[in-house]
């Protein structure tokens, strides 16, 4: 069927246009790539770079959409089809070419068990339970009479991946397999899928957003933008000597645990430089200084006059546990044992931990949000106005009927009309933003903005304590590293007490001093950020440690 | 949603803000009045100067039903605004209070839940007397729990958001985060239900006349014209079955025009 050194995927001039709005939306503009036999492909890009339409094109996922138009060929393990037109998919979607999707719960069958999906499949009950242990499942004659909904995330995304290479397929398309999961649990996929794909031989276009992933997995990777591919080759050329300017932007914004913490990260940014030069303390030659790499935080720190040391925030012996209900009589689930916790005065403290650990029931504690059942939480509210937050999801932190200036303005209530117009247009200026936003609604605004309106929100007046739940996951990488710089310059500038809660360990050591590992709702160990790469010792951090991508 | 439907319901805005007009102005307009007879009785309709003819007394049935419609569109307005706002009240506290205050209410909310209607117009019949205003009263009893329950629910959900977290964390309390930060999402979906509800309220009004506990003879009010008329079906067919139409075409255009403006809230996303 596929003649010799034909490549299991290949696309060439691959256009794809959304008509249903007009003027129709170019998704895909005249993209060209191939996939060889055994091959990973990565397909990198921030969101809307049109990179998932290509994966759901070459999967034949368009046929059925109404509204879809497409120019160039794809060809699937030597079958040419028409990524618009349902003929000649039969036999291939699902069989030739199978995937692995970002959220496995919402792919996998919630009324079948995982051995009814897999032998289906596999045609044998033995032959199911060798690929649930070819897919370093524990315990497999367990998992194979589970629902999906009884698994853990990690578990699921593994049976999906079984499901998937269980066909035998010829090409593999992997759709930001790990976004969803723990990162430690990533990096065993990752490797998984790895040892995998080398064993079967099949190719692999993998998708995603994350330039440290696509570093780690692909031999090849092509870079989109805006539809377009902006660049393209071996992974190690990609990304050890970037052509392209935007391709070099991203790969700088990437954070690895050897990034100087000294600096801004990145390539100078607009919007970071304009926050700096607001300032006021921001030398002339600001943009080239960032470049040459002789911009130092320490430049915008501010004389201090007040007393140095004391604690902005000390909690002792924090202990809660949440009903979880039951038919008879409530039933308890211990979320944090005796949590002894501090952040000293200017100092930021970053918490680190897996989901479930515990970490975002201590931001809630600290935030007033919950009441701790025993132990002392204090918040030294004299170093300013109390405890705020920037909330991971920052467009559900913002009320989408409220304009940018009513929420801002909110925590001026004291202050008469005119000082809080001014305050808010300085907090605006402060992240960069244009103060003509203030009249603008959420909805409005891009997922960036939104994150800088919502730490506009929280230093319009400083807080004692500023808490950051995960502030810069939900974001693309070269706005997350904007984020993580504005957050640093207000640290800096204003002397900000931080507790930053966060998985990611490379984003923990740039904003923070120090990093607490908790675990099962206790903080197991205390490093400085500067040396947690050898100082790290509790089995957690190790594993987290090793899950930051080099 | 088919276009059609979509077509269909602008059509509704479009006939009911004809209705409302005539409703308003008609009676102005009318030659006669609703109450002194002037024609010959039992007249059919398309006779000579009475569209809808006369009935068994000889009055002008286009222009009772025009003032019956008036005063059916106001009772159900002033019905379901004085529902909606007390249901949302009393939703709103039990929602985002909680707690003792929360259980007390809407046990409350539940036994007048229970309460039927016409039990009530009866209850307070008896104590007022037969009237436009009794049945107003009995109506608006029965009918605000249903508000109070659905303002609840929503009230419940959206104080969990984040938003409103948020805004907590930003110093905005009680009263203050109710209105700014909770109420405006819960507006949308009591403003669909009243809209879809006047309808039902126009035919509850309109039976309780029927059953003899609304406005007395001869006010021009449809259930009673239907009632009073159905005698004469027989001989005069559209002595009762025209003003009884005028009901059933009112509450559908209302209930048309609710869909509409449910259509076009949730494309705002609301």
């Amino acid at each position: 069927m596929s003649k010799p050194h034909a490549g299991v995927l290949e696309v060439a001039g691959l256009s794809i246009r959304y008509t249903s709005r007009t003027p129709a939306v170019l998704a895909v503009d005249d993209v060209s790539l191939t996939v060889a036999p055994g091959q990973c492909v990565g397909l990198v890009g921030e969101s809307g770079s049109g990179k998932s339409t290509i994966g759901a094109a070459v999967q034949g996922l368009l046929t059925r959409e109404t509204h879809v138009e497409a120019d160039g060929t794809v060809r699937v393990d030597g079958v040419d089809l028409d990524v618009t037109a349902e003929a000649g998919w039969d036999g291939v979607r699902g069989h030739r070419v199978t995937t692995v999707f970002q959220d496995p719960m919402s792919s996998l069958d919630p009324t079948m068990t995982v051995g009814r999906m897999l032998t289906r499949v596999t045609g044998s009950k033995q032959e199911s339970l060798r690929w649930l242990e070819a897919v370093e499942i524990r315990d497999p004659g367990t998992v194979l009479r589970a629902y999906p909904h009884q698994l853990s995330g990690g578990m699921r995304q593994r049976v999906m991946i079984a499901l998937a290479l269980a066909r035998g397929p010829a090409l593999l398309v992997a759709d930001e397999p790990t976004t969803a999961l723990d990162v430690s649990v990533q990096a065993q996929i990752l490797r998984l899928l790895t040892r995998e794909r080398e064993r079967l031989g099949c190719g692999v276009l993998f998708i995603t957003h994350d330039l440290g992933v696509a570093r780690a997995m692909c031999d090849e990777v092509a870079v989109m933008r805006h539809g377009r591919l902006v660049e393209r080759g071996p992974a190690a050329t990609v990304f050890g000597a970037p052509a392209e300017p935007y391709t070099q932007r991203l790969v700088a914004s990437r954070l690895t645990l050897s990034t100087d913490r000294q600096r801004p990260i990145g390539l100078p940014d607009p919007t970071v430089l304009t926050a700096m030069r607001e300032t006021g303390a921001a030398p002339d030659d600001l943009e080239h200084r960032w470049e040459r790499g002789d911009l130092h935080w320490s430049s915008f720190t501010r004389e201090r006059t007040e007393v140095r040391g004391g604690h902005t925030l000390e909690l002792a012996g924090v202990t809660k546990s949440f009903r979880t209900g039951g038919l008879f009589g409530a039933a308890h689930k211990t979320v944090l044992t005796g949590v002894d916790l501090r952040v000293a005065r200017h100092q930021s403290v970053a918490l680190v931990g897996e989901s479930g650990s515990g970490k975002s029931t201590i931001l809630r504690i600290v935030a007033g949000l919950e009441t701790a059942d025993a132990g002392d939480v204090y918040v030294d509210r004299t170093q300013g106005a109390g405890v705020q937050v920037v909330f991971q999801d920052a467009g559900a932190s913002l009320t989408p009927w409220r304009t940018v200036g009513q929420l801002l303005a909110e925590r001026l209530e004291d202050l008469p009309k005119k000082e809080r117009d001014q305050r808010v247009r300085l907090a605006l200026e402060r992240v960069a933003l244009d103060p003509a936003l203030a009249g603008s609604r959420p909805g409005q605004l891009s997922g960036g903005q939104r994150q800088r309106v919502a730490i506009a929100r929280a230093i319009v007046v400083p807080p004692a304590l500023l808490l950051c739940d995960e502030p810069t996951s939900a974001l693309d990488v070269s706005v997350a590293c904007s984020v993580l710089n504005l957050l640093n310059l207000l640290r800096h500038e204003l002397g900000l007490s931080i507790l930053f809660v966060t998985h990611d360990l490379a984003a923990a050591r740039i904003i923070a001093d120090r990093v607490d590992v908790i675990s099962d709702g206790t903080i197991v160990e205390q490093v400085p950020a500067a040396s947690m790469s050898t100082d790290m010792t509790s089995e957690y951090g190790r594993r987290l440690l090793d899950a930051v991508l080099a | 949603m088919p276009s059609w439907l979509r077509r269909g319901e602008t059509l509704a805005v479009v006939m009911l803000s004809v209705v409302l007009v005539a409703a308003l102005i008609g009676p102005l307009l009318s030659p006669y009045s609703s109450i002194i007879p002037s024609g010959a009785p039992h007249l059919p309709p398309l006779s000579a100067g009475h569209l809808f003819g006369t009935d068994e007394l000889g009055l002008d049935i286009a222009t009772r039903i025009l003032e019956g419609t008036r005063t059916s569109l106001l009772t159900a307005l002033v019905v379901t605004v004085i529902a909606a706002v007390a249901g949302m009240l009393i939703g709103t506290l039990a929602g985002f209070v909680g707690g003792v205050l929360d259980t007390v209410l809407m046990r409350v909310t539940d036994l007048f839940l229970a309460l039927p209607a016409t039990i009530v117009a009866m209850a307070v019949a008896a104590g007022l007397g037969t009237g436009l205003t009794s049945s107003m009263i009995a109506i608006t009893v029965v009918w605000w729990p249903l508000y109070a329950r659905l303002v609840r629910g929503e009230v419940r959900r959206t104080a969990r958001a984040l938003h409103v977290e948020a805004a907590r964390m930003s110093g905005t309390r009680g009263t203050r985060l109710v209105l700014r930060h909770v109420l405006p999402s819960v507006l949308p979906t009591v403003a669909v239900t009243a809209s879809l509800d006047i309808g039902g309220v126009i035919v509850t009004v309109a039976a309780l006349s029927f059953v003899g506990l609304g406005a007395p003879a001869p006010a021009p009010e449809l259930g009673l014209m239907a009632s009073a008329g159905l005698q004469y079906v027989v001989n005069s067919w559209w002595i009762p079955v025209l003003p009884g139409l005028a009901v059933g075409l009112l509450s559908l255009l209302f209930n048309y025009a609710g869909d509409g403006l449910r259509a076009v809230l949730r494309g705002k996303g609301a």
